[in-house]
């Protein structure tokens, strides 16, 4: 396929899939529509996630803070200002956080960035803790002005949707390419003329926004929050895992592992949540393991070629229990001695 | 200084790199005019490879300045030197192994230091060779034309070599600076390489300089040649002149140099076939 036929694809699936989400809210029930927003939030964190850390390989784990602050201006917004105001001011806290992060830390690369990242969001989760309880002498807030789950629900597949729209059409600009050369040789990248410093902090700007709608958009959903909650540095775990599983640098991949997640943790989380947790870690083990590009990677070939291997481990494994291996090296050995 | 009188495009004033207590590049001043072919050599840890990252903003000297074109680059990013026409190709080749090889050219032609089109003239060209056109031009330069579409990572290491250069050219730079770019490759490649970087000066005009371990070749073809010896320059002269000089010949290069035909090899102007290398 060729990159027009490619973007038609890309562009026909995203409108199937925003078009069928859509129609969730008016014959699911509860349960469905609660799944989905889950769903929802994730496809928005990991896509964006995926768009900045996956083609740079930044590994950050600050989603959560992001989400956190996000999160916690919408729910001082609220009561006196407007739903869409709530969201879009809470992204723009988001990122500047994430200009100020970035400027400081996007300069180190690997495990650094990674602990660092991390560090930084629990810092702000504790500030905002100390906070609370020493001004406003509260650790958390009840949000009275709720809107309907459906205002929710189409806010975050909004954003959602716009976040995959966002990927498609970042992969073919500049832009992409700088993020894609900042991944495979970020010096080289540099002396080509890419001003690499500027592009880092917009990129992690740029996830940072997303993530800071989605947690202003969902923190309506608990209606009481504190830090413990939108801080949970499980929200930024997690949404690395659906990333990685799915293939961080795949189009589609974040949101197929959303969705397959999303599902899990449904199902799983009520009846066995060890069950949930250890199938999460052994799904990240597999996928490092034997599919590094992600769920996204899989192929028909793939199939045939898992079949190939183990079918070649067998004849190795009979070849050797059979005691024939054996016989032919000691037979070799004895040719090489004479 | 004052040679042909061409302006010169980069200079260094006293550059220094430190790394701890080694002095890398100690005090280094040279000036490079438009259209020569300069080439740099020494022995292994001469600083040659230390002084080339200075010149390109990789390395950020500990001391000294930067002048390109008569602008202060002292202490600026990669890019800013790419902006003003500064291209390099690294030791190893350092190819985007994932993309095509049209893509890692096309990398260099979205970024591309010189601004090809000025607004007001509505994306007409502007300064820009015949030969770096598009991405077509520079794979027909470099001799890759039929690679285009494979992955860099799967070419041999001669050809991952010419796309360095490709990549190098795709900046549309005035200057090119080249680190032993033909290192590990066979005598007849060798040559090869040595009449491209000719024909990247006598053709499209460019300023190069070049490092290379293959010194009689390297003699051969350049008009200049700058000596570096435990991070000082010890010599910048003629060729020939610099076979006899005591000190060259005591640091590095042996007596025997003197007596080596330093003669451009006949044929060496000719233009090189396109795709010559890809065949082979």
């Amino acid at each position: 396929m060729n990159d027009r036929q490619l973007l038609v694809r890309d562009l026909l699936v995203w409108f199937g899939l925003t078009g069928w989400a859509l129609a969730i809210p008016g014959f699911g029930s509860d349960f469905v529509v609660s799944m989905a927003l889950t769903c929802l939030m994730y496809v928005a964190l990991s896509s964006s996630w995926g768009l900045f850390c996956g083609s740079t390989r930044y590994l950050s784990l600050a989603t959560s803070a992001f989400f956190g602050v996000g999160a916690y201006t919408s729910a001082l917004m609220l009561e006196s200002a407007g739903w869409v105001e709530s969201i879009a001011l809470g992204s723009l806290v988001a990122t500047a956080v994430a200009v100020l992060m970035g400027a400081a830390v996007l300069h180190l690369r690997g495990t650094y960035f990674a602990v660092l990242t991390f560090g930084m969001t629990e810092l702000i989760r504790h500030a905002i803790t100390y906070f609370e309880k020493s001004v406003t002498g509260t650790v958390g807030r009840v949000l009275a002005v709720v809107p309907e789950r459906d205002t929710i629900y189409l806010t975050v597949l909004a954003l959602a949707s716009a976040t995959v729209l966002l990927s498609i059409a970042i992969r073919r600009t500049r832009f992409g390419l700088a993020l894609v050369g900042i991944g495979a040789d970020e010096q080289r990248a540099q002396t080509l003329g890419v001003n690499t410093r500027l592009v880092k902090i917009a990129g992690f700007a740029l996830t940072a926004a997303v993530a800071g709608a989605v947690g202003a958009a969902m923190s309506v959903r608990w209606t009481y929050i504190d830090p413990q909650t939108v801080f949970n540095p499980f929200i930024g775990f997690q949404t690395v895992l659906i990333a990685l599983i799915g293939g961080a640098t795949t189009l589609w991949g974040p949101l197929i592992a959303a969705v397959v997640f999303s599902l899990l943790a449904e199902t799983l989380r009520l009846a066995a949540p060890q069950v949930y947790m250890m199938t999460l870690g052994l799904l990240l083990i597999l996928s490092v393991l034997y599919l590094p590009g992600g769920l996204a990677s899989l192929r028909w070939d793939t199939w045939k070629g898992w079949r190939d291997d183990t079918r070649a481990w067998w004849r190795e494994r009979r070849h050797e229990w059979s005691g024939r291996k054996a016989r032919e090296k000691r037979l070799a050995r004895e040719r090489r001695l004479g | 200084m004052a040679e042909g009188g061409k302006p010169v495009l980069l200079e260094t004033r006293d550059v220094t790199v430190r790394f701890g207590g080694l002095v890398a590049v100690d005090a280094v001043s040279v000036a490079f005019r438009a259209g020569e072919l300069v080439g740099i050599i020494g022995p292994n840890g001469a600083g040659k490879t230390t002084f080339f990252n200075a010149l390109t903003g990789v390395q950020r000297p500990s001391s000294g300045r930067l002048l390109a074109a008569g602008r202060d680059l002292t202490g600026a990013g990669p890019h800013r030197f790419a902006a003003r026409g500064l291209a390099r190709t690294f030791q190893t080749p350092r190819v985007f192994g994932e993309l095509t090889v049209a893509a890692n050219i096309g990398f260099g032609l979205k970024f591309a230091g010189r601004r090809r089109r000025r607004w007001w003239l509505w994306g007409e060209e502007v300064d820009v060779p015949w030969a770096l056109r598009d991405v077509a031009g520079i794979l027909g330069l470099i001799g890759l034309r039929e690679q285009a579409a494979l992955p860099a990572a799967a070419l041999t290491p001669s050809q991952q070599r010419l796309l360095e250069i490709g990549m190098a050219l795709s900046t549309r730079p005035r200057m090119l600076l080249l680190d032993e770019v033909a290192a590990g490759l066979t005598e007849a490649e060798l040559q090869e390489m040595a009449r491209l970087i000719r024909r990247l000066r006598d053709e499209l005009d460019l300023t190069v300089v070049w490092i290379e371990h293959a010194v009689v070749t390297l003699l051969r073809h350049v008009e200049r040649v700058i000596v570096l010896h435990q991070g000082r320059k010890i010599a910048d002269a003629t060729p020939a002149e610099v076979v006899r000089d005591p000190e060259v010949v005591e640091a590095y290069l042996g007596d025997e140099m003197a007596e080596v035909d330093l003669t451009r090899p006949a044929g060496a102007a000719q233009p090189l076939e396109p795709g010559a290398e890809a065949r082979r």
